[in-house]
């Protein structure tokens, strides 16, 4: 009898720890890649309003290959990926299948005016007023970038700064049809 | 001559009570279906996705605050409370969803506390069963002897 309950507590004690282990591999395992982007999922459709007050439809965009980079005045990493961001629109921003847009999260229009003449950002920025950009893509922060393929899906993209060289290899790839694995 | 013994007045009336709580708690609990009602409840049922352990009525995040302004959306446009739930698992996956799914790795948060209360239910029952069948205080034949003696005494006394 008493062996018997010693296997019962050994046994209720394994399924604990082997819960536990899962519980915090689970916890640990944060991905730095955006689910829609791990699932290629197709570009959400949104309309946001560009800085001059026009509204732009995600539609416009079809048949490109379109960056989406999610961010806002006040975030240090936004700040420190802006030349990145720069340098790689400065490279790209005549290719005629090219196309790059700057969505704001949680930031005031006057901050952003002024963020944006400072940084002198060339490519198109736009408000959220609704948030239904920021759903449609499931943002969690910012920044945020998202690569979307000429065929509508999103390919790569990260969670957090993206340097010119991981914003060249994604478009690269992007354009050849290719995932991102990292 | 009463139509019902006295006896049975208070079980009559239990029975009433109970009936009476019971149309009540069935009545008052039904879901409304409202749309303000739909809206706080999901925005209950829906975890911030940039929080930690705060529901989306909770949480001051901007995702939870866009998340509140889209659900009116969403129930105006016509959609089902399901298709609401679904739309944002498909954006943020099933850790948006405070209440655990009943399949997949969700289902493990039902099963076991179930498993759990039927293994203390069938531990109860078999220590329950254990013990009332062995007595406590095994009887010595002095105890015997007193019990022989008390019954005798009683005996007598009820024939005398």
């Amino acid at each position: 009898m008493r062996l018997r309950a010693r296997w019962i507590a050994i046994m209720v004690g394994v399924v604990l720890v082997a819960f536990g282990v899962v519980l915090a591999v689970q916890h640990r395992n944060e991905p730095s890649i955006p689910r829609l982007v791990q699932e290629h999922g197709p570009m959400p459709s949104f309309t946001v309003t560009t800085l001059a007050g026009a509204p732009l439809e995600s539609s416009s965009l079809k048949g490109k290959t379109v960056v989406v980079n999610f961010f806002n005045s006040w975030c240090i990493p936004c700040q420190q990926e802006a030349p990145q961001l720069k340098a790689f629109y400065a490279e790209h921003k005549n290719e005629a299948d090219f196309a790059m847009v700057g969505i704001v999260r949680d930031d005031e229009t006057a901050a952003v005016r002024a963020y944006v003449d400072t940084q002198k950002l060339g490519w198109t920025i736009a408000t959220d007023p609704n948030g239904s950009a920021a759903l449609g893509f499931g943002t969690t922060g910012q920044p945020e970038t998202y690569v979307i393929a000429p065929d509508g899906a999103a390919v790569c993209g990260s969670l957090g700064a993206s340097s010119q060289a991981d914003l060249d290899t994604w478009l690269a790839a992007a354009r050849a049809g290719q995932e991102c694995t990292s | 001559m009463h139509l019902v013994n006295r006896k049975w007045w208070p079980w009559i009336a239990l029975v009433v009570v109970a009936t009476v709580a019971l149309v009540v708690v069935a009545v008052r609990s039904r879901p409304s279906h409202s749309p303000q009602a739909r809206t706080t409840r999901l925005t209950h049922e829906l975890a911030c996705p940039v929080c930690e352990g705060q529901s989306v009525a909770d949480s001051n995040a901007p995702e939870s605050a866009d998340i509140r302004a889209d659900i009116p959306r969403r129930i105006s446009a016509g959609q089902s409370d399901q298709q609401i739930r679904d739309y944002y698992v498909s954006r943020y996956g099933e850790r948006i969803l405070l209440t655990p799914t009943n399949s997949g790795v969700g289902l493990i948060a039902w099963l076991l506390p179930t498993v759990a209360i039927l293994f203390a239910l069938f531990g109860l029952f078999f220590a329950l069963r254990r013990w009332s069948r062995v007595p406590r205080l095994a009887a010595t034949p002095e105890d015997e002897a007193i019990v022989r003696r008390a019954r005798a005494t009683a005996d007598e006394k009820l024939d005398g």
